[in-house]
């Protein structure tokens, strides 16, 4: 009997399975946030003729990538490899041999119409698999307009968003001495390349605003005795007063459609929240309060409205339904809070914090929470968004009065850098991509 | 027993054979009350003297000094003579920095003011993409609602997919033993892993792989359904994860234990601590 259940047993045990082996588990949370290194080589030219072409739009490339703070283009002359071919894969190993984790090989061509063909290709060095391949025709001049949509689509293929390149900016130029200052409308690319005046200085004009076509520019402007706001038609040059209003409107922002502009109306010295339709002129009033509200800013969805007011005490952010109902604070942090500008895509609202002598551009979430500072200098001021809601730009003031600067920093808090621009700047406004 | 013991032994037996001390004439008791008389004017004046005369700072510090030999010949310099008669200062002239390469205004034409425009902007042309519709024709409009007409629709947000329920981690025996194998591949990982913190919504950029690695630490296999993922940030996320991965090869992990760490299912890559700090 005991060497029957011994038999037993053993048979169990040897039927039992084996304990198997599972495979690892890991969990990486901590990274180690770095530009991501790029090789751009001078794009390829079909002819002799194209080959400074090829260079400069390369160059352009290299310039919008680095300027992003995301991607660290690798010197060309470290390159062991020359792109000869762009329809033939690279070695790839040549590419890893200088850390390269990405590479772009492109090349231009004159077609028999005379249009400039231009085309690159995306690689993933590690992945070693084409993660892009674009193709753009153009006149030729329009070279760097093309660098830029070749820099977006790389952006955009590597991060998940899109990208801000192809944009311009509308900003304040500010010529003369302090006591004689010339202020003039101004526009130029996102790189600061190709400024042209709008005005002519004859008139003060602040606080410049694009409308989601970016051919419209709502700006204010003391022509007239009092401040009025206009509209500027970038393809045509016309100017016309928005509204006829005996006294002073101020901080235009268009809605998401455009087909609206959110305005301050002073009457009688308090400033209240208007919308105005376009087409039809038609004014509502949104607010109704004694003190002195303005600076609208409608959410991307147009549903909502951030605007300052002081109606708290101190100056601080609220929202509002688009139709002037349910109107709350949201900010309650230190100072006093304003210029309240909803990002495009729509989680955060990017403000300027006035606190003791200083001015910081913040951002928080449109319910007022998780506020923090993205810079902090002496003087920040006026933030507005790059399309895709990742960049930041502002005016900056030194505190040795030297003049005004636009300055940009990633929603992070990171890679904050001087956007250059001919001579002292102001109040930009980012436009949308450009169709 | 010791020798120490035997001594201390011998020493008590020596007092004890001792003779008793003399004592003075006047018997025990005189000289008792004198000895007392003695001690207790030598205490009161001690007290006396060492309360009133002393007086003991509570504050003093000890001062370190250090001793130094002075040599014979010392090491102060001789007087400087008077300072030679300065020449007259040349002007140089100062190099001239060149100014950083800011880009130009181009000049255009006299901007209008209202009511009257009097000058044009040359709009770019329009860059033509492939396998895309033509664009429509530039519209000449002489008014702003004709402008207002061109206005298209604001782009809808893509919904943010979400991504699936954790999986639930194993439990037992196995991961106690490959904490460490776990602890040793992060710590290597980690280093080339740059994640896309600035994107909207961080459950997306949470990305799992399954990774065979060699025995010599070279990746294998690199497998995650993020990588076709139809959300433009997870899948950046994981071709961003995929990268770490091969770039910080190869992973040097126990050879004897190769069993262990041949397979890591999931190999997880979860941004989200980093975007709240």
């Amino acid at each position: 009997m005991r060497k029957l259940l011994l038999i037993c047993a053993l048979a169990l045990a040897a039927l039992s399975p084996l304990p198997a082996l599972a495979a690892l588990q890991v969990d990486v949370t901590q990274g180690n946030q770095q530009p991501l290194p790029i090789a751009v080589p001078d794009f390829l030219a079909g002819d002799p003729s194209q080959t400074q072409t090829g260079a400069n739009i390369a160059q352009v490339v290299r310039a919008d990538l680095e300027r992003s703070g995301l991607f660290k283009p690798i010197d060309p002359k470290a390159y062991v490899e020359h792109i000869t071919n762009i329809n033939v894969a690279p070695n790839f190993g040549n590419w890893r041999v200088i850390n390269a984790q990405g590479l772009v090989s492109g090349q231009v061509a004159v077609q028999p119409d005379g249009r400039l063909k231009v085309e690159f290709r995306l690689w993933d060095v590690y992945g070693e698999t084409q993660m892009l391949g674009q193709q753009f025709f153009t006149q030729p001049e329009n070279w760097r307009r093309v660098a830029h949509m070749v820099s977006d689509a790389i952006y955009s293929r590597v991060t998940g968003e899109s990208g801000y390149f192809d944009t311009r900016i509308v900003f304040i130029s500010e010529t003369g001495p302090a006591l004689k200052r010339i202020k003039r409308l101004a526009v130029m690319d996102e790189d600061g390349a190709n400024p042209i005046f709008l005005t002519r200085g004859d008139y003060l004009v602040l606080t410049p605003r694009f409308n989601p076509s970016a051919q419209m520019i709502a700006y204010m402007s003391y022509i007239a005795t009092k401040p009025h706001i206009y509209l500027f038609d970038l393809e045509t040059g016309k100017q016309e007063e928005l509204g006829n209003f005996p006294n002073m409107t101020f901080s235009p922002r268009f809605s998401p459609d455009g087909n609206r502009v959110g305005l301050a109306l002073e009457t009688a010295g308090n400033s209240d929240i208007y919308v105005m339709d376009l087409r039809s002129r038609a004014i509502q009033r949104l607010t109704t309060d004694p003190a002195i509200d303005s600076a609208p800013s409608f959410s991307p969805d147009g549903r909502q409205i951030a605007f300052e007011s002081d109606r708290g005490g101190p100056k601080q952010i609220y929202v509002m339904n688009a139709d002037g109902s349910n109107q709350h604070r949201v900010s309650f942090g230190a100072g006093q809070n304003g210029t309240p500008v909803w990002s495009p895509r729509g989680d955060l609202i990017a403000f300027t914090k006035e606190q003791g002598a200083h001015f910081q551009i913040g951002v928080m979430r449109p319910d007022g929470s998780g506020e923090r500072m993205l810079t902090n200098a002496y003087h920040d001021e006026g933030p507005t968004w790059a399309p895709n809601g990742r960049v930041l730009m502002f005016s900056r003031e030194a505190a040795n009065g030297h003049g005004s600067q636009i300055w940009s920093v990633d929603v992070t808090g990171r890679n904050e850098q001087r956007v250059m621009t001919p001579g002292d700047a102001s109040d930009p406004a980012w436009s949308p991509l450009i169709q | 027993m010791s020798q120490s013991q035997n001594q201390t032994r011998n020493t008590k037996r020596a007092f004890a054979q001792r003779p008793p001390r003399p004592t003075t004439a006047r018997g025990p008791r005189a000289g008792l009350a004198l000895s007392f008389l003695l001690h207790a004017a030598l205490l009161s004046a001690t007290y006396l003297t060492w309360s009133r005369m002393v007086n003991v700072s509570e504050e003093s510090h000890a001062v370190p000094v250090d001793l130094i030999t002075v040599t014979r010949v010392t090491n102060v310099a001789a007087m400087a003579p008077p300072p030679p008669p300065e020449p007259p200062k040349v002007e140089v002239p100062l190099p001239q920095l060149e100014p950083p390469s800011l880009p130009q205004f181009q000049d255009v034409e006299p901007a209008p003011e209202p009511p009257i425009p009097q000058f044009k902007i040359q709009p770019e042309k329009k860059v033509e993409q492939p396998k895309t519709e033509e664009t429509s024709k530039k519209q000449n409009s002489q008014d702003f609602a004709a402008l207002l007409n061109k206005l298209t629709a604001p782009p809808k947000i893509p919904p943010n997919t979400k991504v699936g329920p954790r999986m639930v981690q194993g439990i037992g025996a196995a991961n106690a033993m490959t904490a460490d194998l776990a602890d040793a591949l992060k710590s290597q990982i980690y280093q080339c892993w740059s994640p896309p913190v600035g994107a909207p919504n961080a459950n997306d950029l949470v990305v799992d792989f399954d990774l065979t690695l060699n025995p010599d630490g070279t990746p294998g296999r690199a497998d995650s359904d993020a990588l076709n993922s139809a959300n433009p940030f997870t899948r950046a996320a994981a071709e961003a994860a995929r990268r770490a991965i091969f770039q910080c090869q190869p992973y040097k992990l126990p050879p004897d234990r190769y069993s262990q760490w041949r397979e890591i299912n999931p190999l997880r890559f979860d941004p989200r601590q980093m975007m709240e700090q």
